[in-house]
């Protein structure tokens, strides 16, 4: 499958490593995988706070770097940002080229589970991971079923990561509460978002696991910083690491 | 008072005392964690959801018609009707039915409107004494306080606190923390007060159109006590309180005390549909902002809440930053839908990180989140953005897009990361290194990593 790489800026600037894991899995994975250019920032900083007009440049470039890209899929490695990108496409772009980049928007664990299995892994991952079910991805993009919910149970980050030899699941107490990013949130509010950032960076580390692995990198880039203020034993990983690491 | 002061600064204070928040923090969880539980026992749970919303949304859609049944149906039962466009009028037609009965005393329990109209001190400076009868309503009223949770509204206070208070107050022991007998000396106090009580008021979980009741659901019955003692009786409600029927009536009943504290329903759960004999029975419907709210499509359905305060249960931010916090008598995330426009500090809606889990605990899907989002926009589009959103926003804009400009920007970032001293940045980086170790940078971005590792294969293709 042709697919085109998005790359949030967060990603993009602060953890390449994350785009690169995203690269290497999708390759190993036999697809063909492009990035195009021109790429910049969703638009949800703004959006989020209320700032559509502040929004409207950024997220148009982003849209018009995926228009006309030759590709059957859009795949990015970020949950909160994939879902801005969707809602602010809509919002500022009705035309049938938008619709077409949008149809194809897909989350790395969405697209990894809904369209492209990976028929098996090659290495083992002999480690506990306690898995961050940050917010947009679960009750924006459905990757599993919240806590709060009783109906069918599903877990799409699950299922893709069980194929992996060795690797033992867990989750915190309080499993998809949120962690307190937020985005501006984290500035904005800090008081709040710093207790809870350390209350579920102590939760992650009380499971005893080796790595936090979550699918949306700003969750992590906040709990990282959480967990080294706190000196904790317990390291953030993406979920494209641990995939890549696999694969 | 701190009228003026935004969310964070109020979160900020309070989260000043850890062990206070932990404790708060841990008190409300476990009304979520009970409510988890009580859900997961009705298989039907998400279905009856789904049927709470819509059986919502149609009455608000036909809420004319509903409320005209609901008037025609209270007054062949004999029920006195009052309308009020807002708390102003309410507050003056609750205080000419007590005037006219000459009502000294009055006993009142369960009602978040009575709170939004700040009834209590207006009937107190008419000579009227109003004694809040629910056992945390009565606590925060002894404490000269309003509500910080809409139902358990004296959360905020420790047990050992509630004790000091009762001894000033009640004259229980000093030192006295066991709530048992805290309780037990409340409710000997407010049995003298229903005794000697001239009228009653409550609020209304549900006004049912079709045969003229309305519903009041309690723990306690002390709204049934208030109601059946003294020959007078008031209910106050808000115009999104009616419904069509009673069998609508049982799919909410079904879900509101599951939903708020995880009993399978509450203690006492009371229709009145008429006057006791030889008494008056006087329900108030009351707008005050209400049709305003519905004018907007995303707002109008806060209009589908029932007030079981699971929201605020679930709700990181408010479990951690206090019901004082929100600048409004209904805090939280439905706090929030309501009241953002009342906030004079217009910071509300930002006392929120959009994590959704209100909208799914919400037993009639009120999209708490999506009204969230809204209400920033909205403050946005009348340039009422809290201070520092308005200076940075803008800013924030430009830079985002223009690729160039912000590949520099956080080009020189990284380097400042990687090369100088963190004790150097912190202070510039704000609240993030005020709380956190700032990020280790990378050095470089993807896209450079792209062009030098991957760029020259995917163009040949």
């Amino acid at each position: 499958m042709k697919i085109a790489l998005f790359i949030p800026c967060l990603v993009n600037q602060m953890m390449p490593d994350v785009a690169i894991a995203t690269l290497s899995l999708l390759e190993k994975l036999g697809h063909e995988v492009i990035f195009p250019e021109g790429q910049t920032c969703c638009g949800q900083p703004m959006t989020n706070s209320g700032c559509f007009d502040e929004a409207k440049n950024t997220t148009l470039k982003l849209l018009n770097a995926f228009k006309g890209v030759e590709c059957e899929a859009i795949v990015c490695p970020a949950a909160s940002c994939l879902v801005a990108a969707k809602e602010n496409f809509h919002e500022f772009d009705d035309s049938p080229e938008a619709k077409e980049v949008i149809d194809k928007l897909y989350e790395l664990t969405e697209f990894l589970h809904d369209i492209s299995p990976i028929p098996r892994f090659k290495y083992p991952f002999n480690h506990t991971v306690s898995l961050q079910m940050s917010c947009h991805g679960l009750r924006m993009l459905s990757l599993a079923t919240p806590s709060e919910s009783m109906g069918q149970q599903f877990n799409k980050v699950e299922a893709v990561l069980q194929g992996i030899e060795g690797i033992n699941i867990v989750y915190p107490d309080r499993r998809d509460e949120c962690c307190g990013f937020g985005g501006t949130f984290a500035v904005d509010e800090g008081a709040v978002s710093a207790k809870m950032g350390k209350d579920k960076a102590q939760a992650h580390a009380a499971t005893n696991a080796q790595y936090v692995v979550g699918f949306d990198p700003s969750c992590l880039l906040h709990l990282d910083g959480m967990i080294r203020r706190q000196l904790l034993l317990i390291q953030t990983r993406h979920i494209a690491q641990i995939i890549d690491a696999a694969l | 008072m701190t009228q003026s002061k935004n969310h964070a600064d109020k979160a900020t204070i309070f989260c000043r005392d850890e062990n206070r928040v932990d404790w708060h923090n841990k008190a409300l969880w476990t009304l979520r964690e009970k409510r988890d539980r009580a859900a997961a026992s009705v298989p039907e749970w998400e279905d009856l959801r789904q049927l709470g919303s819509e059986l919502k949304l149609h009455t608000l859609a036909n809420l004319s018609h509903y409320l005209v049944e609901f008037e025609k149906n209270c007054q062949a039962n004999g029920i006195h009707v009052h309308w009020a466009k807002d708390a102003a009028e309410h507050n003056q037609i609750a205080l000419s039915i007590l005037a006219k009965h000459q009502v000294k005393k009055l006993v009142k329990s369960k009602s978040m409107l009575t709170e939004e109209c700040h009834l209590n001190p207006y009937l107190e400076k008419h000579g009227i004494e109003v004694i809040d009868t629910d056992l945390g309503e009565r606590i925060i009223q002894l404490n000269n306080q309003p509500p910080s949770h809409i139902v358990v509204p004296a959360i905020h206070m420790k047990k050992e606190e509630v004790g000091d208070l009762f001894h000033e107050k009640l004259h229980t022991p000093k030192g006295e923390s066991d709530p048992t007998r805290l309780t037990r000396a409340a409710r000997a106090h407010l049995r003298e007060q229903f005794l000697s009580a001239d009228a009653a008021m409550t609020g209304v979980n549900m006004a049912i159109a079709d045969i003229g009741a309305v519903v009041v659901c309690t723990n306690e019955g002390n709204a049934d006590m208030g109601a059946n003692l003294p020959k007078l009786q008031l209910h106050s409600m808000g115009i999104d309180k009616v419904i069509p029927s009673a069998d609508s009536a049982m799919v909410l009943m079904r879900m509101l005390a599951r939903n708020a504290t995880g009993q399978p329903s509450t203690t006492y759960s009371s229709f009145y549909k008429g006057a006791k004999p030889g008494g008056e029975m006087h329900v108030i419907i009351v707008d005050n902002g209400r049709s305003d709210i519905m004018q907007d499509k995303i707002l109008a359905e806060s209009l589908k809440c029932i007030r079981c305060g699971g929201c605020l249960n679930t709700c990181p931010v408010y479990r951690r930053s206090g019901g004082y916090s929100y600048n409004y008598t209904i805090p939280g995330p439905i706090g929030i839908a309501v009241g953002a426009k009342h906030d004079e500090t217009n910071s509300i809606p930002w006392a929120c990180t959009l994590c959704g889990s209100c909208s799914y605990v919400c037993p009639t899907k009120v999209p708490l989140d999506k009204i969230i989002a809204h209400h920033r926009r909205l403050k946005a589009q009348q340039r009422t953005l809290p201070f520092g959103k308005s200076s940075y926003m803008p800013l924030v804009g430009k830079l985002m897009s223009s690729p160039t400009a912000f590949n520099c920007a956080m080009g020189s970032a990284r380097i400042a990361l990687r090369v100088l001293p963190h004790s150097l940045i912190k202070p510039f980086s704000g609240a993030w290194g005020k709380y956190r170790e700032l990020p280790v940078a990378p050095k470089s971005s993807f896209d450079t990593w792209y062009k030098q590792n991957k760029a020259n294969k995917s163009e040949a293709k």
